[in-house]
């Protein structure tokens, strides 16, 4: 796991569903071509433009309604390096960390940055710094038990641990 | 401990949990519907390959699908159903019903378990007094088929006490879709959810039903609803076993929040999200041009029984198709015996077959650009049924406006 993430910023707003990330019609569709449709309803520009280690930052809620974890693989799949929200729909954060995806809730970060600004994260402290404006903000730390998922690159790596209890 | 709390430490083994500590829990029952069904076996096969624990756990529903109206779709139906066999999970195929529903009359789940699955609507098993949550697909290939285990963050529990009693042409769907609005979005992320108070205590159980069905609208990982006398004569009338149902101690809560009901209008969510609630005046009058009982939440019985007070002497307008899709084969049987098939065929809408209807316009239900539907389903959000505008309202407003050609408020008709 990559300790330090820099790049581009993207936004989006408030409750993006999952359906928006990744519509329905296309989840039985290659990879390679979900990839070039992710959030296109949302922001036209990202599938088009993100380049790898980019960061989505996105308002209240994000990645509400269906649980589908494809919504997480086809964002990583665009090379998104982290996401930041004030605040995550829970199936989406599980699914988040159990594909290896670091993702951070950060409250007031929709307010500080703007859309192309680079940003700094660093996934241990929490803090995020916006090189273009030198406005700084803390993110909730990962609790533990997600860090160690995240370390290991997702859930299916540490489940026998897990399911024997010998994690601890 | 309050139900939640008991479920989980019986689960993982441990004399108590916390709010806030992170437990592996045994699960009782892993539903699957056509999609997450696919889903979860390409992560399984290609990254897990294990042998599963408990195969007869396992619970896969046909549910999108009532027909596969492309190859792509039929070999992906295909897939599933010998991807089912290979490990002797329970397969209901096409025609069955909504996974929810048909698991529900099955008598799949029962008060104290332990319930998990893709779909986000999981949590509506709460109305029988399970801890029943969604969780995404890698939970299940990695813990939950191998193991038969889930991992949770024991959630704080929030009590929603709901008092007084609706007026004519307002139902249970409407006080749904109300507290929906003012919860908010996400307005409880993380949350546990117990509905309770004399309004909600005085339902039959496919009317709590409609309850923890809003759970995931509200961003909360569970809701239930406490068993007492009612969820126990509904599962006699379902299985033969006597179910021992859990509650809870009462005050382990960490916020209770309180409804007033009484004078409520019928409430419509309107586009593009579920939490965006209004009186039915604020927005009557609206064309449409598509009507359809069906959902997680609707295609029930009383669905049925409510759709034909409105239709009784009326038709449906000539400018809407309205599609009427039973929930399971035992609401459909149940509306047939009731005489509610002829009469709702007679006054022009159309029987489907027992499914999830137009959710995500799988096989029905896709909406050309200037199109509008109103339905009982669970979700609004733009793309999910082309790029048409969704209404969800109660099955009174979903069939007054039917006859209508227009959103209209269901208080006309009845009462």
């Amino acid at each position: 796991m990559k300790r330090r993430i820099r790049g581009r910023c993207w936004l989006v707003g408030d409750n993006v569903p999952t359906d928006a990330i990744v519509r329905s019609h296309l989840i039985t569709r290659p990879m390679e071509e979900i990839r070039r449709h992710v959030l296109e309803g949302v922001n036209p520009r990202f599938p088009r433009e993100v380049q790898p280690d980019d960061l989505l930052v996105a308002g209240r809620h994000f990645g509400q309604s269906s649980g589908r974890a494809i919504a997480v693989r086809a964002l990583k799949a665009t090379g998104v390096g982290c996401v930041l929200a004030e605040s995550f729909a829970r199936t989406f954060y599980r699914n988040a960390f159990e594909m290896g995806l670091p993702i951070l809730e950060c409250p007031g970060i929709g307010g500080l940055v703007s859309e192309g600004d680079v940003l700094v994260v660093d996934l241990e402290t929490g803090i995020v710094v916006d090189e273009t404006t030198g406005a700084r903000a803390q993110a909730t730390p990962i609790p533990p038990f997600l860090r160690r998922m995240l370390e290991a690159g997702g859930i299916i790596p540490i489940a026998k641990q897990l399911a024997e209890g010998t994690d601890r | 401990m309050n139900l939640v709390e008991k479920i989980l430490a019986r689960a993982s083994g441990r004399a108590r949990v916390t709010p806030g500590e992170v437990v592996v829990a045994d699960v009782d029952r892993i539903l699957l519907h056509d999609l997450s069904c696919y889903l979860t076996a390409r992560v399984f096969e290609q990254e897990v390959r294990q042998p599963v624990r408990h195969p007869e756990r396992v619970v896969v529903v046909f549910d999108h699908h009532f027909s596969p109206p492309t190859e792509e779709q039929a070999r992906m139906l295909q897939e599933n159903r010998a991807w089912a066999r290979r490990y002797g999970f329970r397969l209901f195929d096409c025609g069955s019903g909504n996974l929810h529903h048909v698991a529900l009359h099955a008598g799949l789940v029962r008060p104290g378990m332990v319930v998990v699955g893709s779909d986000s609507h999981t949590p509506v098993h709460g109305t029988l007094g399970c801890f029943a949550t969604g969780l995404g697909n890698y939970s299940h290939a990695a813990l939950g088929l191998p193991f038969g285990k889930a991992w949770f963050r024991v959630p704080e529990l929030v009590r929603i006490e709901l008092e007084g009693s609706t007026g004519p042409g307002v139902t249970p769907r409407d006080v749904a879709l109300f507290l929906t609005g003012e919860i908010g979005e996400g307005g409880m992320v993380y949350r546990a959810l117990e509905f309770a108070g004399p309004y909600l205590e005085g339902l039959e159980v496919f009317d709590r039903w409609l309850f923890p069905l809003i759970t995931v609208d509200v961003g909360a990982k569970s809701g239930h609803v406490l068993p007492d006398e009612r969820t126990l004569r509904f599962l006699a009338e379902l299985t033969d076993d006597r179910p021992e149902a859990v509650g809870g101690d009462g005050d382990d809560v960490a916020e209770v929040r309180g409804w007033e009901v009484s004078g409520l209008e019928p409430q419509v969510a309107c586009p593009p999200t579920v939490g965006n609630v209004r009186p039915v005046g604020e927005v009557a009058g609206t064309p449409i041009q598509w009507a359809e009982l069906g959902g997680h939440g609707g295609g029930r019985l009383q669905d049925f029984r409510l759709a034909a007070q409105v239709l009784r002497g009326r038709r449906v307008h000539p400018e809407v198709r309205f599609n009427l899709v039973p929930s399971s084969r035992w609401a459909f049987a149940q509306a047939l015996r009731e005489g509610l098939v002829e009469e709702l065929h007679r006054a022009g809408a159309t029987w489907f077959p027992p499914s999830t209807g137009s959710n995500q316009a799988i096989n029905m239900g896709a909406l050309a650009e200037d199109e509008t539907m109103v339905s009982t389903h669970a979700r609004n959000f733009p793309g999910r049924n082309g790029v048409g505008r969704m209404y969800l309202a109660s099955a009174l407003t979903v069939a007054a406006s039917a006859v209508c050609g227009r959103l209209a408020d269901p208080r006309e008709f009845v009462g």
